[in-house]
C-alpha cells in the first residue's frame, strides 16, 4: 500500500537530519516511559492498599440486614374507624443468621470459594477492676478464621489456638489490652447489652496494624460468644467467604444472592472508600501521563511542521516530477510514524527500567518491603498504542498541509 | 501535433486583477525544438507552467498526445506529467540529500513500469552519455551548477517523455555550460526526435532553435 519510493524518500529525510529526528524520538520516549512508570506505580499502590484491606476484610460477607423501617401496625383500614396504637414494640428476631450450617455448606460447594468462616459479633463492655472499655467481641472458629486472615502470625504474646481448646480464652488487640491494663494470663470481665456477663482469661495479645482491630476488638470462641448472646448453636452474625479472584466478588455475590435469604455483600460495596481512593489514583495517573504524551505530540507537530517548511522546494520538485498529493502525505506521515514507533519501543524499555529501579527501593511500611510496582502487559501496550495515535495525529496535519502545496507558486518564487 | 493549446486566457488577481494571457492558441509538432521568448512579464513562464499541467487555473484547452488535459483532477495530471513530461528548472533542480543517480531514478521509480535494477541501468547510461558517469554516486549538492543541470536533464529524460519543458534552463549557467546544455538539447531534438519547449531570455539560445514563439503583453506576436 505504501510505495517503496515514498518510504525511501521518507527515510532519507529522517536520516539526513539525525539530530532533529532524535529529539523528536526522545520526546515520545519520555512521554511513554512516564506513562508506563506512573501507571505501574499507581496500580501497584492500589493493589497493595486493596490487599492490605483484605487482611481483615473478606471478599464476601453474608449477614442479616435490618430493614430500613418497619411498617407500623396502625394502618388505615378504609372503613369509618379510628385506629389508635400506643407504644409499639418490635418483638421479632431480626438480627443474625439463625441456622448458618446449610449456608456454609452451600458456600463451600461453590467452586469460586476457597475459604469460609463464621463469626458471632457483638458490642460489649470490657472490665478490668475499675478500668472499663467498650469494644467489639468477635466469636470465631479459631482454625478457619486463622486460615482466612492469618491471625495466628500476628500474635505478639500467647497462642491463638487456645481459642479452640478453652471456652474462657480471650485474645485482645494490643491497644485494647493497653487501655485495660491487662497482660497475658490476666482475667477480665465481659458484659453485654443482653445483661449477660462472663469472666475470661487472656490467652494472647494480637497486633494486626489495623486500628479497628488493635484498639477495639477481642476474640473468643464462637460458642462462648453465643452463650453471651443467649443464642443456640448454629447461630452466627456473619458468614465470610474468600474467593479465588477477589475481582470477581460482585458477580459471585449476585449469583449467591439468588439462593441465600440474607444480604450477600461483596467487599466493593462494604468499602466504597477503598474503591473511591483507588479510582481516584487511577484517574490521576492516567491524566498526568496522558498530558505528558500530548505535550510530546505537540513537539512532534512542531518538528514536522518545520520539516515540511524546510522541504517545501523539494515537495514542489516532486510534484513537478509527477508525485501526487497522496505520495507527499505518505512521505511525511511515515516520518512521524517512525518517530512514534521508535520512541514508543524505547519508551517501553525505559519505563520498564525505571520501574525496576523503583521496585528495588526499600519501603518497609504496612507490610510492604519495597515500593509497589506492577508489570502489566496491558499498561505497556496501552502506552505504545496511545503513543502511536498521538504521533499519527501530530504528523497528519503537517503532512496534509504538505500535500496541498502548489508547486507553481513555490518554483516561481 | 504533439501539443496544442486553444484560446488560453489567464488572470492574476493579486495585487489587482490583471490579464496575463490573452487568447493564446498554437500547436507544436513532434520533434520540434521550440523557444518561447519575450520581455520580463510578458507571460511566457506563466504559459509554460500551464503547458506543464502544474497550473490548472486558466480558461481554454490544453491537449497533449491527443488527450485533453483541461479539467482533469490533480492526481490524474500528476500521473500524466510523470509519464509524458520532463521538466528542467532554472534553479531548484535536485533533491540535495540524494546522489545524482538516485535523483535521475526518481521519476521512473514513481512510474513503476520497470524494475529498480533496470531503472538504475537506464540512469547510469543517461548520466554517462551526458559526461557524468564518474559522478553518478556523489550526493547532488556536491556537484557544480553545470553538472547539476545535466543531472536534471538526465532526470527529465528518464521516462522517455513526449515533451521536455525548460524554464530558463541555462539562466543560471556560465557561457561554457550554457553551450553544453544547448548542445545536449539540440542533439536530443535532432537525433532522438525529442520535442522540446524552452522559455529563455538568451537570444543566442533562441536563434539556434527550430522555431521561436515571441510573446508581448500576454499575446503571441510571431510564431516562426
Amino acid at each position: 500500500m505504501m510505495s517503496s519510493t515514498n518510504l525511501k524518500i521518507a527515510f532519507k529525510h529522517l536520516s539526513s537530519r539525525l539530530k532533529q529526528t532524535l529529539v523528536a524520538v526522545l520526546s515520545v520516549t519520555f512521554g511513554i516511559s512516564m506513562y508506563v512508570f506512573m501507571n505501574s506505580f499507581m496500580t501497584g499502590a492500589n493493589e497493595v492498599q486493596t490487599e492490605l484491606a483484605f487482611s481483615s476484610m473478606a471478599h464476601i460477607r453474608v449477614y442479616s440486614d435490618l430493614p430500613e423501617s418497619v411498617p407500623s401496625i396502625a394502618q388505615p383500614t378504609g372503613r369509618d374507624e379510628v385506629v389508635f396504637v400506643r407504644n409499639e414494640k418490635i418483638l421479632g428476631d431480626y438480627d443474625g443468621i439463625a441456622n448458618a450450617q446449610p449456608i456454609v455448606q452451600f458456600l463451600n460447594e461453590n467452586e469460586q470459594v476457597v475459604a469460609v468462616t463464621t463469626q458471632v459479633n457483638q458490642n460489649v463492655t470490657f472490665r478490668n477492676g475499675a478500668l472499663k472499655s467498650n469494644g467489639q467481641l468477635s466469636g470465631v472458629e479459631a482454625a478457619s478464621e486463622d486460615r482466612m486472615f492469618g491471625l495466628s502470625e500476628m500474635m505478639v504474646e500467647g497462642d491463638w489456638n487456645l481459642l479452640a481448646t478453652r471456652t474462657d480464652a480471650i485474645v485482645l488487640g494490643i491497644g485494647l489490652a493497653k487501655r485495660l491494663s491487662v497482660k497475658n494470663g490476666d482475667r477480665l470481665l465481659v458484659s453485654t447489652s443482653e445483661g449477660t456477663e462472663k469472666s475470661l482469661k487472656v490467652a494472647g495479645i494480637i497486633q494486626t496494624n489495623q486500628n479497628n482491630i488493635d484498639k477495639n476488638k477481642a476474640f473468643v470462641n464462637s460458642a462462648t460468644a453465643r452463650q453471651l448472646l443467649l443464642k443456640n448453636a448454629g447461630f452466627c452474625t456473619d458468614i465470610l467467604a474468600n474467593l479465588k479472584d477477589y475481582e470477581a466478588a460482585i458477580p459471585v455475590s449476585e449469583s449467591l444472592s439468588n439462593s441465600i435469604p440474607y444480604k450477600v455483600e461483596p467487599w466493593q460495596e462494604a468499602n466504597e472508600q477503598l474503591q473511591a481512593a483507588n479510582g481516584l489514583r487511577n484517574v490521576i495517573a492516567l491524566a498526568v501521563s496522558l498530558t505528558i504524551l500530548i505535550v510530546a505530540g505537540f513537539g512532534i507537530y512542531n518538528i514536522m511542521n518545520m520539516t515540511v517548511n524546510e522541504k517545501i522546494k523539494e515537495i514542489a520538485i516532486l510534484k513537478a516530477m509527477g508525485f501526487d498529493g497522496r505520495d507527499i502525505t505518505q512521505i511525511f506521515l511515515v516520518q512521524s510514524l517512525v518517530i512514534g514507533l521508535l520512541g514508543g519501543l524505547v519508551g517501553m524499555v525505559f519505563g520498564f527500567g525505571i520501574s525496576r529501579v523503583v521496585d528495588s527501593v526499600p519501603f518497609e511500611f504496612a507490610g510492604m518491603t519495597t515500593l509497589p510496582i506492577i508489570y502489566s502487559p496491558k499498561i505497556y501496550s496501552l502506552a505504545l498504542g496511545f503513543g502511536l495515535v498521538i504521533t499519527f495525529l501530530a504528523g497528519y496535519f503537517p503532512a496534509s498541509k504538505a500535500s496541498k502545496v502548489d508547486p507553481v507558486s513555490i518554483i516561481r518564487g | 501535433m504533439v501539443l496544442s493549446v486553444n484560446n488560453i486566457t489567464k488572470y492574476f488577481h493579486e495585487p489587482e486583477t490583471f490579464q496575463v494571457l490573452k487568447d493564446i492558441s498554437f500547436g507544436v509538432k513532434k520533434g520540434e525544438f521550440v523557444s518561447l521568448i519575450g520581455k520580463s512579464g510578458c507571460g511566457k513562464s506563466t504559459l509554460l507552467y500551464i503547458l506543464s499541467t502544474m497550473d490548472t487555473d486558466y480558461e481554454g484547452q490544453l491537449t497533449i498526445n491527443g488527450s485533453l488535459l483541461t479539467g482533469k483532477p490533480q492526481n490524474e495530471l500528476a500521473k500524466f506529467r510523470n509519464e509524458h513530461i520532463g521538466f528542467v528548472f532554472q534553479f531548484h533542480y535536485l533533491l540535495p540529500e540524494f546522489s545524482a543517480v538516485d535523483n535521475v531514478m526518481l521519476p521512473a521509480l514513481k512510474l513503476g513500469k520497470k524494475s529498480s535494477e533496470e531503472i538504475r541501468n537506464d540512469a547510469m547510461e543517461s548520466l554517462a552519455l551526458l559526461g557524468l558517469g564518474e559522478h553518478a554516486e556523489k550526493p547532488s549538492n556536491k556537484l557544480s551548477g553545470g553538472q547539476q543541470q545535466r543531472v536534471a536533464i538526465a532526470r527529465a529524460l528518464i521516462n522517455k517523455p513526449t515533451i521536455i519543458m525548460g524554464d530558463e534552463p541555462t539562466g543560471n549557467l556560465d557561457s561554457k555550460n550554457t553551450k553544453v546544455v544547448f548542445d545536449i538539447f539540440r542533439q536530443l531534438a535532432r537525433e532522438r526526435g525529442q520535442t522540446i519547449i524552452a522559455v529563455t531570455h538568451d537570444d543566442g539560445f533562441a536563434a539556434n532553435c527550430d522555431r521561436i514563439i515571441e510573446m508581448v503583453d500576454g499575446k503571441i506576436v510571431t510564431a516562426i
